[in-house]
């Protein structure tokens, strides 16, 4: 399917749109209560987390599923610092986001090997699961299973309890984040990472180091996923190894998925759509789960391309350079 | 940054429920003829069969409200889902909070998503009855509206300790659990009570989780001839290390089980009644679930969830239940919240009639129930123990 570029003036208005979101957002709690306020705030971090998964299966093309590894050494990481050495939670989230990218690092060993695939996808779900066995096991650490509290923080007096303030916290990382991916996938080095998923053997022969571009999109992906982590530690304000499990990793690919594989405007629309959509069907108690696997189903059916597909059939606008239809 | 400081402030103010007046605050969820309560509790995900336990404390509730509710005022229970799950459940408690404005908050199974609701209960204000998790971190240290109408972990614990330590000339006493935080939940206490009591534990000993063979373990015990063996496992280990304890010759050893496995279904896996003749568990009620004292609270059950089908969950919250409508008529009719809790803290010595032990809160310790029976076959029928050779 081909696509139709944006003009320059419809990426000035594209760039004028994505600053005109989060500052339109600044004013949402002033309509929200502190349950709604909640769910957003849920939203940036399923955004980020999406956004981190999407980078990998779907740019990089690797079927590769240490996502949620990458989101519990982000949540224990900025935990660990925060309540045993102290440090303000705002300076554990890019920490946090470093641990993500030693994460990525490790995770990327085994494509880095040359495997590929299911084996990859086997590969990096032991990781996951290697992870999840340490927060249960490093009980000085990490609290086993009882959790790990986040100790209680303030900021220019208000407290961190805030769901308003949490907020504007997580809006200022998830557009830090996002930007800076957009731009890197713009760059020479996202039209390496596309080579990467399209030829791997073709992109070397052009003396593109397909290694260090595996490696660094592993490494920024868990940086992304990490910072997400950071995040999540404080929205809930405890780390439980039972938050990072394969249900969590479903429920991202469901989400990446629905919003468009390889898309940054997918993974936030994903990440909205599916944080929000269990708690509207908190209405229909007994039948959530059926009605969100139909809702998942026909939106897969209907728009193979998930939702950002929807978009960019309605404007250029919301075409992505880095971004590919399939055939 | 100043502006940006005084949006911030200004956001949180509106957004917080402490902005509303007190008095009304006092009496949010509340009408003339309605108490709403939020009932949270795992109804979808990997732990749904955990939502059993608010059967009870639910039929209760429509019991009390076919007799008239309380001063005239039905208990609307408005139920949310956790899923088991910490963000799920923060995201019901807040729900119910702010969206729903409910009066009060009773349920809860999952130690874990009751842990991480406690710092936006507190924070509420409004009373919060755990009914079911038992993890001892959720009311300790005392929150002013936290009350748990369930034995903890570490209460449990401490009852088979004491138990074990009731068997006359006790003193060799060994522990074997799984290298897990859900066994030491209840191997600490118990420890922490032998000490009390001068009973340093003689072995301590690992099985761990999957394991289908406890010979090493049961050769080390033979060793030492313990004369009561604390056993922190799950059931199915507890199945195999009840059998090999027999298959060695030491089927005469007392073992003192936790809340975790049922002596019925511990007889059904090991299919020889010599194996858990001498194994006793811990039992938080009055007689057997089948007992002639516990037929009211089960037809009273199938009244109102005629296809529940009953186990050991369905009646954990109906102690609870009762002492929470025992305090709402204490207060009368001129309920608000800091009434109710005051009340709360006033119930003492309550006997549910199901639970083993009374509920008594007070100002200064909101843990209500201190202890729990035990159950033990006595002449080959399952029996509940006040302690050793005391039936219940």
């Amino acid at each position: 399917m081909s696509q139709t570029m944006p003009t320059a003036k419809q990426r000035r208005l594209r760039s004028l749109l994505f600053w005109a979101v989060p500052a339109l957002l600044l004013l949402l709690p002033f309509a929200t209560n502190p349950y709604t306020q909640f769910i957003a705030n849920g939203m940036l971090i399923s955004a980020l987390v999406t956004l981190g998964f999407t980078l990998v299966i779907g740019n990089l093309g690797q079927l590769a599923f240490a996502n949620t590894a990458f989101f519990g050494i982000g949540a224990y990481g900025s935990a660990i610092l925060a309540a045993k050495l102290g440090l303000p939670w705002l300076l554990t989230i890019p920490l946090a986001g470093a641990l993500g990218a030693l994460g990525g690092f490790l995770a990327s060993a085994a494509a880095l090997r040359g495997i590929r695939s299911y084996y990859l996808a086997i590969i990096t779900l032991a990781f996951g699961e290697l992870m999840r066995w340490g927060y249960l096991h490093a009980k000085p650490l990490t609290g086993g299973t009882d959790g790990m509290p986040m100790p209680p923080e303030t900021l220019f007096g208000t407290s961190f309890s805030s769901d308003t303030l949490k907020f504007y916290v997580f809006l200022a990382v998830t557009v830090l984040l996002v930007k800076a991916t957009l731009n890197l996938m713009r760059s020479r080095f996202g039209r390496a990472v596309m080579a990467v998923r399209e030829n791997e053997v073709a992109t070397a022969s052009l003396a593109i180091p397909t290694s260090r571009v595996i490696l660094v999109t592993f490494m920024w992906s868990g940086f992304v996923v990490g910072c997400a982590g950071a995040l999540f530690s404080r929205h809930v304000g405890y780390v439980f190894p039972e938050s990072f499990g394969m249900l969590h990793l479903i429920a991202s690919f469901a989400m990446v998925l629905v919003g468009g594989l390889g898309s940054v405007l997918g993974a936030v629309l994903g990440a909205v759509l599916l944080t929000a959509l269990p708690e509207y069907l908190r209405a229909f108690p007994g039948m959530e789960e059926l009605f969100f696997g139909l809702i998942v189903a026909a939106v897969l059916v209907l728009m193979p391309m998930g939702l950002a597909s929807l978009l960019r059939r309605l404007s250029p606008i919301f075409v992505e350079r880095f971004y590919r239809e399939a055939p | 940054m100043k502006i940006f400081t005084t949006m911030l402030a200004t956001a949180a103010l509106v957004a917080s429920p402490l902005l509303a007046d007190d008095a009304e605050w006092e009496t949010w969820g509340l009408t003339d003829d309605a108490i709403t309560i939020g009932v949270m509790g795992p109804f979808s995900g990997n732990a749904s069969s955990y939502s059993k336990a608010l059967v009870g404390m639910m039929a209760y509730y429509d019991k009390v409200n076919d007799a008239g509710g309380v001063h005239g005022r039905k208990l609307v229970a408005v139920q949310e889902d956790t899923a088991c799950d910490s963000a799920k459940g923060l995201a019901a408690a807040k729900k119910l909070i702010s969206q729903d404005e409910v009066f009060m908050l009773q349920g809860n199974s999952c130690s874990g998503v009751a842990l991480a609701l406690r710092p936006t209960i507190v924070e509420a204000g409004l009373p919060w009855i755990v009914a079911h998790a038992v993890s001892d971190s959720i009311s300790d240290p005392m929150a002013h509206n936290i009350f748990h109408g369930v034995p903890t972990g570490s209460a449990n614990g401490r009852a088979m300790a004491a138990f074990v330590l009731s068997k006359p000339d006790t003193e060799n006493v060994a522990i074997i659990e799984h290298s897990n935080d859900w066994a030491h939940s209840y191997s600490n206490p118990a420890r922490d009570y032998l000490k009390e009591h001068g009973v340093s534990p003689s072995q301590e000993l690992t099985m761990e989780r999957g394991q289908t063979d406890a010979t090493a373990q049961i050769l080390k015990l033979r060793q030492n001839k313990p004369d009561f063996i604390i056993a922190a496992l799950y059931e199915a280990e507890t199945a195999i290390f009840l059998r090999d304890l027999k298959k060695y010759g030491m089927g005469d050893i007392p073992v003192m089980g936790t809340a975790g496995t049922d002596l019925e279904n511990t007889l059904k896996r090991t299919g020889d009644f010599d194996t858990v003749k001498n194994y006793y568990v811990i039992h938080s009620y009055v007689d057997n679930l089948d007992g002639t004292l516990m037929k009211p609270w089960a037809d009273m059950i199938h009244k109102y969830a005629p296809d529940e089908e009953l186990s050991t969950f369905s009646f954990v919250s109906i102690g609870s239940a009762e002492a929470l409508v025992a305090a709402l008529e204490a207060v009368g009719p001129d309920l608000t919240r800091s009434k109710l809790i005051a009340a709360l803290e006033q119930v003492h010595d309550f006997d549910t009639g199901i639970l083993s032990d009374p509920i008594t809160w007070t100002a200064t310790d909101h843990q209500g129930v201190k202890s729990s029976a035990v159950a033990g076959f006595v002449d080959g029928e399952p029996t509940v123990l006040k302690a050793w050779g005391q039936p219940y």
